[in-house]
């Protein structure tokens, strides 16, 4: 198990070293003068001013000592400073990033509590018209794109009825947001669910429990769903990775205050301190809760836990 | 020998037949079918020019001479609908193909070089997958600048790590067999071992992959478009003309409705047709 983790954990380790180099170069590789285009939007901005915002970014020092010095200024927690307003991107960041967080695990828990038993039940009454509806409700959720699924809902509960507030970033303001990113994930959960499930099904001792005369549904309760559970634990990491992308989206439809609208907001104002902080926040975050849900994933899967 | 195997090659039916034999293979490929179509013939289908404004003829509801309604500048909305669904299958096919084509040449390499390149050139995708696709792109158009063409090249170089994971997994299989080890004790070169045995044996599951992937490309850009980072007025892409839509929810309902339907049937389409072709042609997923 502590092998599987530390394998886990070195990936992890890797994609943020990975994810701090593309950010330095991600300035560079900008066609034309960057400083030039971050400051094109803004008014009265003298050449002095520009070359001051060279020196300021260490854009004047080769590539290596500009990756050595943003390291150092990395553990000291120092993301850089915004172009408009200049103010801290660690500050602007932290500020937005727990509404993101709550979005996407609002979201999370909504899409397995809809997900999980609609898939189960699929698989539990596979080939049946059941079977063959639920599916087919999961493909169309599938294929509706969620920023058209976010736009109908604020049409009818925010404008037409009235019952919930059009946009902001209190607790009721959450709802439609959650919604709009649960439903489109329940419907990838069914299936990964029914998938999965269908699987166990075809395992010996799940013939072998009916055989000896097991009633059906024990064998389901106890055997199935418990193993069947299993590796759908690792797919939700890759499901809370694809929810913090389309929290992007979805907190720009409800202007839903946090890093998705920011980072928006900071692409059509060039404003690339905020670009590159927002890159690896969101690698960051994205590394942190897969290896969370690998190391419970290591823990309640026997075959792992008790491997040497 | 499997059943399939036994069943005389004359009396199977084609891929075809046994993809319009299921109800959503059917329905996928009709949906297919009519957006090709609508497509290539949208020069002669449309009966308005696309991005032709009229101030006397904004807000035309759904019917009468305008059989989708007309937008706020007085535009067509069935016209822009068929042109943009040749933009959006482009968008599909063009992101797709970048994805593949690297995602190939990366997974071929990795799976038939192994060693050293093999780690590299794995462990990189291993770490782009973890950074997901939506930031891929994200990074891409932050980089390249918001237009279609960068929206369309973001969406195609997310791809890539998915695609290069499933070649190598699949080109893994391949080197593995009997025929494979045969051709290199016989003395095959490594181009004739990379192109004639390799890649013809990988491409079935890279055309199933890359049905699926049509639906998710065609769904990444349409969202990149929808927030402004993609398609520029006065294009008439569809995840573009949804975003416009919001400031007139109660004014055109039909600016909301007509688009975004579109876009779903769309990716319906593609999602059932890969479906569909994945468990034709392998009899195991018949099982499920």
């Amino acid at each position: 198990m502590l092998r599987f983790l530390a394998g886990r954990i070195a990936l992890g380790a890797l994609t943020v070293f990975v994810t701090t180099i593309l950010v330095t170069l991600l300035i560079h590789v900008v066609p034309g003068d960057p400083v030039q285009i971050m400051y094109a939007q803004s008014q009265g901005s003298t050449p002095e001013q520009i070359e001051q915002v060279r020196r300021n970014l260490g854009l004047d020092q080769p590539i290596y000592i500009q990756y050595i010095q943003y390291i150092g200024r990395l553990s000291e927690g120092d993301l850089g400073h915004t172009i408009r307003g200049g103010q801290p991107v660690l500050d602007v960041i932290l500020q937005r990033l727990p509404n993101t967080v709550v979005l996407a695990v609002a979201a999370m828990a909504m899409a397995i509590a809809i997900g999980l038993p609609l898939g189960f039940f699929a698989a539990y009454y596979r080939g049946s018209l059941i079977d063959t509806g639920l599916m087919a409700l999961a493909i169309a959720g599938i294929s509706m794109p969620h920023f058209w699924l976010g736009l109908i809902l604020l049409f009818f509960f925010a404008v037409e009825l009235g019952w919930l507030p059009v946009s902001g970033s209190g607790p009721a303001n959450l709802i439609l947001p959650a919604v709009t990113l649960g439903l489109s994930n329940a419907a990838i959960f069914a299936r990964l669910t029914r998938s999965s499930m269908i699987d166990v099904m075809n395992q010996d001792f799940v013939h072998t429990a009916l055989a000896k005369g097991l009633p059906r549904t024990l064998v389901f309760r106890r055997h199935v769903l418990r193993a069947g559970l299993v590796p759908l634990v690792t797919m939700m990491g890759l499901q809370f990775a694809f929810m913090m992308g389309g929290a992007i989206v979805v907190e720009n439809i409800f202007s839903w205050n946090g890093v998705g609208r920011m980072a928006v907001e900071a692409i059509f104002q060039r404003d690339y301190p905020i670009i590159q902080g927002f890159i690896l926040t969101f690698a960051i975050v994205v590394v942190f809760v897969s290896i969370c849900l690998d190391a419970l994933y290591a823990f309640i899967d026997p075959r792992i836990r008790r491997a040497a | 020998m499997s059943v399939a195997e036994a069943i005389p090659e004359a009396r199977r039916p084609s891929l075809f037949l046994r993809l319009v034999s299921t109800p959503a293979g059917a329905i996928g490929l009709l949906i297919v079918v009519i957006l090709i179509g609508g497509a290539l013939f949208a020069d002669l289908l449309a009966p308005y020019d696309p991005t032709k404004m009229g101030a006397g003829r904004r807000f035309q509801p759904p019917g009468g001479g305008y059989l989708l309604g007309t937008d706020e500048f007085g535009r067509d909305m069935f016209s822009r609908i068929l042109y943009g669904a040749r933009l959006t299958l482009l968008i599909g096919a063009v992101a797709v193909l970048i994805s593949m084509t690297l995602g190939v040449l990366i997974g071929l390499t990795a799976a038939y070089a192994r060693g050293w390149s093999e780690a590299v050139l794995m462990r990189g995708t291993d770490v782009l997958f973890s950074f997901t696709e939506t930031l891929i792109a994200l990074s891409c158009v932050a980089v390249l600048g918001p237009s279609l063409q960068n929206a369309v090249i973001a969406v195609g170089i997310a791809g890539i790590p998915f695609y290069a994971r499933t070649c190598y997994s699949a080109a893994l299989v391949e080197r593995s067999k009997p025929y494979f080890e045969a051709s290199i004790a016989a003395g095959a070169g490594h181009g004739r071992l990379i192109f004639l045995h390799l890649l013809p044996n990988v491409l079935p599951t890279m055309i199933v992959v890359a049905t699926l992937g049509v639906s998710t490309a065609i769904l990444a850009a349409a969202g990149l478009s929808f927030l402004g980072l993609g398609a520029q007025p006065p294009l008439p892409e569809w995840g573009y003309m949804l975003s416009g839509a919001r400031d007139y929810f109660n004014r055109a309902p039909w600016l909301m409705t007509i688009p975004g339907l579109a876009i779903a049937m769309t990716v319906l389409g593609f999602n059932l047709l890969g479906d569909a072709i994945r468990t034709a042609l392998d009899p195991a997923e018949r099982q499920r």
